[in-house]
């Protein structure tokens, strides 16, 4: 999970057309997506607009040259969460449909119908949209300047200052946890190793994990008194400078938007399908 | 009037030990001023005191002549800024510009005038093109230009480093040597330093004060305390490699005068060979 945060940190750092954006920009993308993809209405016209979304990310993704490898890696990482919520959906019945069918009846009076199967892959296709446009966003954008575009966008100040805190301590305790792995690799100690006692084991990732709420306890303490030092009051706020957007920033957030708001409108309003 | 003047300073640690004990500190206007001692010796906590962060059991402290209140805290934080020896403390802000710009922001100043001072005080530690980075890539040396870059950015008339050369390598002391006496000649400005690294006091300090288990147990300029060797070891303390070795010289009957800075000392040696040849 730290590994993760590393390798999503080092993507981000890469230089293409899309890393260069400002990131208000591929905020309000990324969000006008989600809204889009959100607000269409549950049928199987989802699938269409989604398909096209899904192409327009794809477009994304190849500009930004960053291999697919990354997405797929980030898309896996996410699954378990969001897909157990979708597989679960076949079993029961939703409001968007009146009529059920039965597809395969299980054991206990547990049934699968046609319309939550339906239902599921509209969710699915919804999910996989949203998120697919949130991986390019995060892997596209460093940590520090989606919190400066979102606070340009808006964020409340108290909220930014947090984010803020909380991106430098999380890099912080990131590598505090990689030095810990690596004293215990250089103790021979392996939480694996079926050659040691499970309670041993167990007891000493028990020490590791207390050591580590001490130290982020301590660092807190630390923190806030050279924030004091620093003048910190109600009134503290995170720094930033006021950036107006480029003449290619607006043509391709003009543009994007329009799509965006093209493509569910046009579909909804000819009745086109793909499938 | 001093800038900082502490009178019978006591502290207690909650349920602890007393930490500090009669402490009478005083810091003039543009002096550099090391308190030197081993560790748990209570210069952290001294530290602390000088802009409030820790309130005297006993005793009392005084920033220009006045106490501190809650009503001139700020101005105090203002006056007295403090770099603290872990950088990873003092750098709280997602990238190195907004961290510096953190004191000048909660000071009110306008968008203008807090760019302005980050780019001045980043200039003064000599990390400008470091503005856009984020601290987690910087190395030590770095975060503690950034540490110090934040508190300069404040314009505080007296700067106090917690061991300042704790973790940098030779040429980051060499710079921090240079960037001290800098502040003190260039800016006027009152430099108080805690560090364990004596070579480090005799090339920058005017005034020394040693401390051990709560109390200071010496003050004085450079030669006076680095005349008491015995009892600097008594404090796990030692002389500088430099007067160590011209006493020694001394003492072998070569006619070398007493010296306690790099420079001196190269002058008295060239002196003493030109004597003797």
């Amino acid at each position: 999970m730290i590994e993760d945060l590393f390798f999503i940190e080092k993507q981000a750092y890469r230089d293409s057309f899309m890393h260069r954006l400002d990131a208000r920009v591929k905020i309000i993308l990324a969000f006008a997506v989600i809204i889009a993809i959100v607000a269409v209405p549950y049928s199987i016209m989802v699938y269409t607009v989604g398909a096209i979304f899904f192409l327009f990310f794809i477009i994304l993704w190849a500009v930004s040259k960053l291999p697919l490898s990354v997405y797929g890696k980030r898309l896996l990482a996410i699954v378990p969460i969001w897909g157990i919520i979708i597989l679960f959906q076949i079993f029961f019945k939703n409001k968007y449909y009146t009529d059920y069918h039965v597809l395969w009846s299980l054991p206990l009076g547990i049934s699968i119908y046609a319309e939550s199967v339906e239902f599921a892959s509209i969710l699915a296709v919804k999910f996989l949209i949203s998120i697919s446009f949130i991986i390019l966003l995060s892997s596209t954008t460093k940590m520090q300047d989606l919190l400066q575009g979102a606070s340009r966008l808006g964020l409340p100040a108290e909220i930014a200052l947090a984010l803020g805190m909380m991106i430098r301590y999380l890099f912080v305790f990131g590598y505090i946890f990689r030095k810990v792995n690596e004293t215990l690799k250089t103790k021979c100690f392996d939480a694996f190793d079926r050659h040691l006692p499970y309670r041993y084991r167990l007891r000493q990732l028990g020490y590791t994990i207390g050591t580590m709420f001490i130290r982020s306890y301590e660092q807190g303490e630390r923190v806030y008194t050279s924030m004091l030092c620093r003048g910190y009051g109600r009134e503290s706020h995170l720094f930033i400078a006021k950036k107006p957007l480029r003449r290619f920033e607006w043509a391709f957030l003009t543009f994007s938007l329009l799509f965006i708001i093209a493509v569910p409108l046009t579909i909804w309003l000819t009745a086109i399908r793909f499938f | 009037m001093h800038l900082i003047e502490t009178r019978d300073l006591c502290y207690s640690y909650p349920h602890s030990v007393r930490a500090l004990e009669g402490i009478n500190f005083i810091a003039p206007r543009n002096a550099r001023i090391a308190v030197i001692g081993s560790n748990g010796a209570g210069k952290s906590t001294l530290f602390k005191h000088f802009n409030g962060i820790f309130k005297p059991t006993s005793g009392s402290i005084l920033i220009r002549g006045e106490p501190i209140t809650k009503a001139n805290i700020r101005e105090v934080r203002k006056f007295v800024g403090i770099v603290f020896q872990n950088a990873d403390d003092q750098i709280f802000s997602p990238t190195v510009e907004q961290d510096v710009a953190f004191g000048p922001t909660n000071l009110g100043l306008d968008e203008e005038t807090i760019h302005h001072r980050v780019h001045e005080a980043l200039k003064i530690v000599g990390i400008e093109d470091l503005a856009e980075r984020v601290p987690h890539h910087l190395s030590g040396g770095e975060k503690k230009r950034v540490a110090i870059a934040g508190v300069i950015a404040m314009e505080p008339e007296v700067l106090v480093l917690d061991e300042p050369t704790a973790g940098l390598d030779p040429q980051g002391v060499h710079d921090l040597i240079g960037f001290i006496n800098s502040l003190s000649k260039q800016y006027g400005m009152t430099v108080v330093f805690s560090t364990h690294d004596v070579s480090l006091v005799a090339e920058v300090a005017d005034y020394i004060y040693v401390m051990n288990k709560g109390k200071f147990v010496a003050e004085g300029n450079v030669e006076q305390i680095f005349m008491q060797p015995d009892m600097l070891r008594s404090m796990r303390l030692d002389v500088p490699v430099l007067p160590k070795l011209l006493r020694s010289l001394q003492k072998n009957g070569v006619p070398v005068s007493m010296a306690y800075t790099y420079e001196d000392a190269e002058n008295a040696l060239v002196q003493a060979y030109k004597g003797k040849s």
